[in-house]
């Protein structure tokens, strides 16, 4: 039995399952690379998050956007971590912006727009400013 | 007893008839073949999953020393080290450029058990600085996942793209 029992424990599985982190240490880990710690991002090349990120959230293309962006979409976070961190986002760096009826995003919601990832963030990020009437910006620097 | 009392003839017989028509030398070589051969077996994975966590769990001779690759804060670094270039582990030497962004991953500090948010930063704007090759991989992935591999250079963005070496910087503690 011993060679069995041996046989067995082999099956375990090698690596030991990823820690479990909450938001604000998921956002470290998968999103500060670029947008920073502040969520300033860097002007011309990265999307600033701060004092702008809730804006996208007055249309519903917006709030699409936000769930789309190949940040989001492309993240090795699951659905569920990926609307913990949306939701961490918006509320942390653009309060101001973000309306009191806001729904927060829900687990499902991030796993429907997973299936629809933008490819062309800035045309779809410009299409989505002007529906909402804001001033486009320039986060990707011109070419 | 009774029950295994055919078990003990056949084995006797067995082992007579075998004793006849074989050395015990080989007899010994092949039983000890066969011995260690079980106890490898069931063995070879274990060992192997074994191996990976001390890969893991044991830290290097010189964990810390931040001019040594072993230096636990590198742990995921692919890089020259800016401690031989005039840097330290976390600031770029001078004449050099921050890149603006990072991979970000998690080092474990043998000192206190902590593991640590460590972004790792290339600096840019001189020549590669060819003194002290790092290489490590803990968390690192392939290049398709451009956002968690060590093998990509990080000076764009704003600065330039010549590439010199390769600092860790510590964000908080993993928790």
């Amino acid at each position: 039995m011993a060679f069995f029992g041996a046989w067995a424990s082999a099956d375990a599985p090698a690596e030991a399952p990823a820690p479990q982190y909450g938001a604000a240490m998921n956002y470290q880990l998968h999103c500060e690379g670029c947008h920073k710690a502040d969520g300033s991002g860097q002007p011309g090349y990265i999307p600033a998050l701060r004092d702008n990120v809730a804006r996208f959230l007055a249309v519903p293309a917006g709030r699409a956007y936000l769930a789309r962006v190949p940040g989001t979409s492309q993240s090795l976070l699951n659905d569920r971590e990926r609307a913990e961190v949306l939701n961490w986002i918006v509320k942390t760096f653009d309060p101001q912006h973000l309306r009191a009826d806001f729904a927060p995003y829900t687990e499902a919601e991030l796993a429907h727009w997973r299936t629809d990832p933008i490819s062309q963030a800035s045309v779809e990020r410009a299409r989505v400013l002007a529906l909402i009437g804001a001033p486009a910006t320039t986060e990707t620097k011109p070419r | 007893m009774k029950d295994n009392s055919w078990f003990d003839k056949w084995f006797e017989n067995s082992s007579r008839t075998f004793a006849a028509r074989s050395s015990r030398r080989s007899f010994l070589a092949r039983l000890g073949v066969a011995m260690a051969g079980a106890a490898a077996l069931p063995l070879l994975p274990v060992a192997r999953l074994g191996r990976v966590e001390a890969a893991e769990a044991a830290p290097g001779q010189a964990w810390n020393d931040p001019k040594a690759c072993d230096y636990w804060a590198y742990c995921a670094t692919d890089g020259w080290l800016c401690t031989a270039c005039g840097g330290t582990s976390s600031k770029c030497p001078p004449g050099t450029e921050l890149s603006p962004i990072a991979w970000v991953g998690t080092c474990k500090n043998p000192g206190d058990g902590k593991s640590y948010v460590v972004a790792y930063h290339d600096c840019c704007g001189k020549s590669q600085c060819e003194y002290a090759y790092c290489n490590r991989n803990e968390g690192d992935l392939p290049r398709y996942r451009a956002q968690r591999s060590n093998a990509i250079t990080w000076c764009f963005g704003g600065v330039s793209s010549t590439y010199n070496c390769t600092i860790s910087r510590l964000m908080s503690v993993a928790k």
